[in-house]
């Protein structure tokens, strides 16, 4: 049987017992996506009869294999409650089904939410780059991803219960907690590190940025992280770096180079002066440049931090992907990096 | 006559680029194989290059320390000691534990710059051979 077959018969008797159907549901169109190196992803429509007629509804299905990369800081529960506590606010995200944390129902931990309505060129192909730049001469898509970033710093994160993801205190805490997670991964992954890292961290504590303003931040904002549909913002995905913390992390991240290839563009689709004059005007928030410089640098510390993660994988036999493998000297290219952003 | 491993390395790897990756039909193994022959191509430089990037940093480590211990004068012990043990390797790896050494002593001190500033063309450099490899 193949993996496409048993996620056919595994879903079908599953939603059955959790939708109360008496007759059959049938599961059709099932895809696995192969991008991603963290969790598992299955896009399939259900399909069954009721009384009102024929109902299909689209799904995603996304499981933890247990070996994946970022598994110590990407919990699919946790996305879970994240994605549910987003349904009372502006933010545009799939709506999530179930959980089911006994990988005995499903194969492994696994999360069932909505498939939403959309496409997500990557922007690290020449298409992808081709549909962001046609799409920032219509000039709608730009305003949609904006506006998607600020309705993620505008949740009231207190009332939407997203406070379970812990709240650091203002000061310098943020900054100082994200070291910390990212100097976890660097020991957890085995690898031998580089000098270079001591001195990028060293340097991050001791300019780590004040900060008296707390938002929801997704950790991950950039095209290829969201669902594009009529050129809007029809998803916010990959929720799984998400925290509370300075909005300045995300802005950083829509501003650095390493999102946008070939392009002035922000994250290959947004004008600078559109974004920051329209972000500030959306969440009321002022940008900091200088807080930003610092978390291009923080960006530094976790690219090295994902990829000697990746390549502790391989390296430690309990994942056999050759692209782990690889990742091996993506680390010397985000020491290299972080290196220039030090200046040197 | 044997081959030279790196030489081999990068036969193995160019085998695998040229005739046997677009030989396999099943994407995820396709994407493994070619995998395969940029890790093999990798390896191959690593070892052809191994020997004369070992002498240029262990020059360029001695080197460092001779300026290092010119201006560590007066400084904590756990600092002095990094030094030296550092010293002791010649190796660049050994110099994460003096720098974090001197940012927990005084990050932003002159004489901590001052000693960042000479550990620093040296990381640069050793960074800049590992692209080689790398790219």
């Amino acid at each position: 049987m193949s993996a496409a077959s048993e996620i056919e018969a595994m879903m079908a008797n599953y939603l059955r017992e959790r939708l109360e159907i008496d007759g059959t549901v049938t599961i059709e169109d099932v895809t696995r996506i192969a991008v991603g190196w963290s969790h598992e992803t299955w896009l399939f429509d259900a399909v069954w009869s009721s009384a009102e007629g024929e109902q299909r509804r689209g799904m995603c299905l996304r499981r933890d294999p247990g070996n994946a990369l970022l598994r110590q800081t990407s919990d699919l529960g946790e996305q879970f409650r994240v994605l549910r506590c987003l349904e009372s606010t502006d933010v545009p995200a799939p709506k999530a089904f179930w959980y089911e944390a006994d990988p005995a129902v499903l194969g492994a931990p696994a999360l069932v939410m909505e498939k939403v309505n959309g496409e997500c060129p990557s922007p690290w192909r020449k298409t992808g780059r081709e549909y962001y730049s046609a799409a920032a001469e219509r000039g709608v898509l730009p305003l949609s991803f904006i506006d998607a970033l600020a309705a993620i710093h505008n949740v009231n994160w207190r009332d939407a219960g997203l406070d379970f993801l812990g709240v650091p205190d203002t000061g310098d805490s943020f900054a100082r907690s994200e070291i910390t997670k990212w100097r976890g991964l660097i020991d957890e992954s085995g690898h031998s590190g580089h000098p270079i890292l001591d001195d990028l961290t060293g340097w991050l504590e001791a300019h780590a940025p004040s900060t008296d303003r707390l938002t929801l931040v997704h950790g991950a904002y950039r095209t290829g992280n969201v669902l594009i549909s009529h050129d809007q913002v029809s998803a916010v995905l990959d929720w799984e770096l998400q925290v509370i913390g300075d909005p300045m992390y995300d802005v950083a991240y829509m501003l650095t180079e390493l999102n946008r290839e070939g392009t002035d563009l922000l994250s290959n689709v947004v004008p600078r002066d559109l974004f920051y004059k329209r972000y500030q005007s959306m969440t009321g928030i002022e940008i900091d440049d200088e807080s930003c410089r610092y978390y291009q640098l923080l960006y530094a510390m976790r690219s090295a931090a994902f990829w000697m993660s990746a390549a502790g994988l391989y390296a430690d036999g309990s994942n056999s992907d050759l692209r782990l493998a690889r990742t091996e000297w993506s680390v010397t290219v985000a020491l290299d990096r972080a290196a220039q952003e030090l200046g040197y | 006559m044997s081959l030279p491993i790196g030489e081999q390395l990068q036969r193995l790897s160019a085998k695998l680029r040229a005739e046997i990756g677009p030989a396999v039909t099943d994407e995820y193994t396709r994407t493994q194989t070619f995998m395969a022959s940029v890790i093999l191509e990798r390896l191959s430089k690593q070892v052809m290059l191994a020997s004369d990037h070992l002498m240029v940093e262990q020059q360029e480590v001695a080197m460092l320390h001779e300026q290092l211990a010119g201006i560590l004068v007066d400084v904590p012990d756990v600092v002095a000691h990094a030094r030296v043990a550092a010293e002791a390797t010649l190796e660049v790896a050994a110099l994460g534990t003096l720098i974090r050494e001197l940012y927990a002593w005084g990050s932003g001190e002159k004489l901590v710059e001052d000693a960042l500033s000479l550990i620093r063309p040296v990381l640069r450099a050793d960074i800049d051979r590992r692209m080689e490899i790398a790219q």
